[in-house]
């Protein structure tokens, strides 16, 4: 048995990035959890309109910045000037907010029932959001999160472990020994695996909005093409990684570097609530904008119009990391 | 005609080729023999272009290489058998025939034409994965045969295959010389220098004799695989 034991370890010994990884990437991916769990620091914007001063009074004590505005409370939400906006009605407080997100509905809440507390322990309050209800699951304001993660997921290790196994199995020595172009290479295989997650995603959709009651609204052709932009820079991104793996192993390595990380910063926590600006990290993340689009789409009911820059941003990605992998192939033909 | 001047090649500061020159005829078959780590196929892949030489020359016809239009003529069989397995035999010859621009009627008709050849038009429609050993074989061959080239370059075609199968294939390779196309075949089995015309023998990446079989074996008194252990020795002498 020692043998083997001590087989696993050389073999683990040679392989210096599996090392790297076991060590490094658990620190990084705690880190970064710490620090998008963790207390933010963040002050909920609240914004007050006809309350008993009182109450501001005791509001002011909580950790919060507030606002006295007599705008529109829509208007205040939408333009995120407001996290929450405050009223009376019928000497309930009154609590709208824009949507029910993990962190910032929970921060809002927590600040003006403390005041509450403090003002008249008896008195009730509300809420209301603008976009869905307080009854929606889990489900309903996330789901679409998984969407794009799910896609992304499934499309990169695919695209980098059949391109690795052309590798492995000598077929793209073979086929690189023809007059294809380089990049005639990164594009077949994009559009091959584009096709297949144009598929995937259609079904996927159906199946959520059908069988899941995600409630997509019928923008199945926009939801769609979002997720096929993403799964494009998927591709990519899989392409350039396993043209830097040896085996099929080390596309499995890629995962807690390349997959994880979007994950947090696909928008399952609010970006603004991350602390030290760490939340623009998800301007370099394809889940980011494929994600904020399906928020549009999905939660916020937007059109076309409203996501096309998201589109661009993910074809723009594409385009750049399809061009590195035409320059990384010359490793297998000098020409 | 493919001319090779003065190439050499060293992989992490370790010469793999020494200041090898050789010329290879149109029309024959021009064998490269070496134990294996001799260079053999270092040699094939700078002729491919699938590697950069450090310094020296290859022509094919007069071009230099690497050139995408003479890959258009080469057709390469590598040394494992580099086929899509779970895929039939036909899709996988009519995507190689694509890479080289064949397709419709034409590819179609190229496709059946190599399965006969190799002897495989039985066996078309199974996935490459039931295929025996022998048989990926021939379907390399095939694929290598897809886009008629004039060069055929071939990495140790019949290791791991039996007698009868490796004869068959030598067979093969006859009929194509004879059709008028030059191959280039590398094998570390010194008896398989019976089926070539002339013979280039590699050993720890220099050129030690390169002549036709008959001149070979007679500076090898009759068999050609002493000139491996003459050399040898010679550096034992020394």
């Amino acid at each position: 048995m020692s043998c083997l034991i001590i087989r696993i370890l050389k073999q683990i010994e040679s392989d210096k990035r599996l090392i790297g990884l076991i060590i490094a990437a658990p620190i990084l991916l705690l880190s970064l959890i710490y620090l998008l769990l963790g207390d933010s620091g963040y002050q909920p914007k609240i914004a007050v309109k006809g309350l008993p001063p009182q109450l501001v009074t005791a509001l002011e004590k909580q950790d919060c910045s507030l606002i006295t505005t007599d705008k529109e409370a829509d208007t205040l939400l939408r333009d995120k000037d407001a996290d929450g906006v405050l009223s009376m009605i019928n000497s309930s407080i009154h609590i709208k907010i824009l949507e029910n997100d993990a962190v910032k509905t929970g921060l809002v809440t927590a600040a003006v029932k403390n005041a509450l507390t403090e003002y008249m322990p008896a008195g009730s309050m509300t809420t209301e959001f603008i976009y869905g209800t307080e009854t929606q699951s889990m489900f309903d304001t996330m789901g679409y999160i998984m969407l794009g993660i799910l896609s992304f997921f499934f499309v990169f290790i695919i695209a980098g472990i059949s391109f690795v196994r052309e590798r492995t199995g000598g077929t793209l020595e073979r086929f690189i020994l023809s007059p294809i172009k380089r990049w005639q290479i990164v594009a077949g295989y994009t559009i091959a695996f584009g096709i297949l997650s144009a598929v995937q995603s259609l079904i996927v959709l159906i199946y959520s909005e059908f069988v899941l009651n995600m409630n997509i609204g019928g923008k199945f052709v926009e939801a769609a093409c979002v997720m096929l932009c993403l799964a494009l820079c998927a591709v990519s991104l899989g392409t350039l990684v396993s043209i830097f793996s040896n085996n099929e192993f080390q596309i499995v390595q890629f995962i807690p570097i390349a997959v994880i990380p979007q994950i947090f910063f696909s928008g399952l926590i609010p970006l603004d609530t991350i602390p030290m600006g760490l939340g623009k990290i998800a301007y370099a993340m394809p889940v980011y904008y494929a994600c904020t689009a399906l928020k549009k789409l999905i939660i916020y009911h937007q059109g076309f119009g409203d996501i096309s820059s998201y589109l661009f941003v993910l074809l723009g990605i594409t385009l750049v990391l399809s061009a590195i992998n035409t320059l990384a192939l010359r490793r297998y033909r000098k020409i | 005609m493919i001319t090779i001047q003065s190439v050499s090649k060293s992989f992490h500061k370790q010469k793999v080729l020494d200041d090898i020159s050789l010329t290879i005829e149109r029309g024959e078959i021009f064998g490269l023999l070496g134990p294996s780590g001799a260079g053999k196929t270092t040699l094939i892949r700078l002729i491919t272009g699938a590697e950069k030489r450090d310094s020296g020359e290859i022509f094919v016809d007069a071009v230099s290489v690497p050139d995408r239009k003479v890959l258009q003529r080469i057709g390469f069989m590598p040394q494992n058998d580099a086929l899509y397995t779970d895929i039939t035999g036909f899709e996988n010859l009519r995507f190689f025939g694509g890479l080289f621009g064949l397709h419709g009627a034409v590819l179609k008709e190229k496709i059946s034409e190599c399965l006969q050849l190799v002897d495989l038009s039985q066996d078309a429609k199974k996935p490459v994965s039931n295929y025996s050993g022998g048989m990926k074989k021939r379907l390399s061959l095939a694929a290598a045969l897809i886009h008629s080239p004039d060069v055929l370059v071939l990495d140790e075609p019949t290791v791991g295959i039996d007698p009868v199968l490796r004869r068959k294939i030598w067979e093969e390779f006859d009929r194509q010389r004879n059709s008028g196309k030059t191959i280039i075949v590398t094998t570390h089995v010194m008896d398989e220098i019976q089926y070539c015309d002339r013979a280039g023998l590699i050993y720890e990446g220099k050129l030690i004799a390169c002549d036709t079989v008959e001149q070979l074996r007679k500076m090898g008194k009759g068999s050609v695989e002493n000139l491996f252990f003459f050399t040898k020795q010679g550096e034992n002498d020394l």
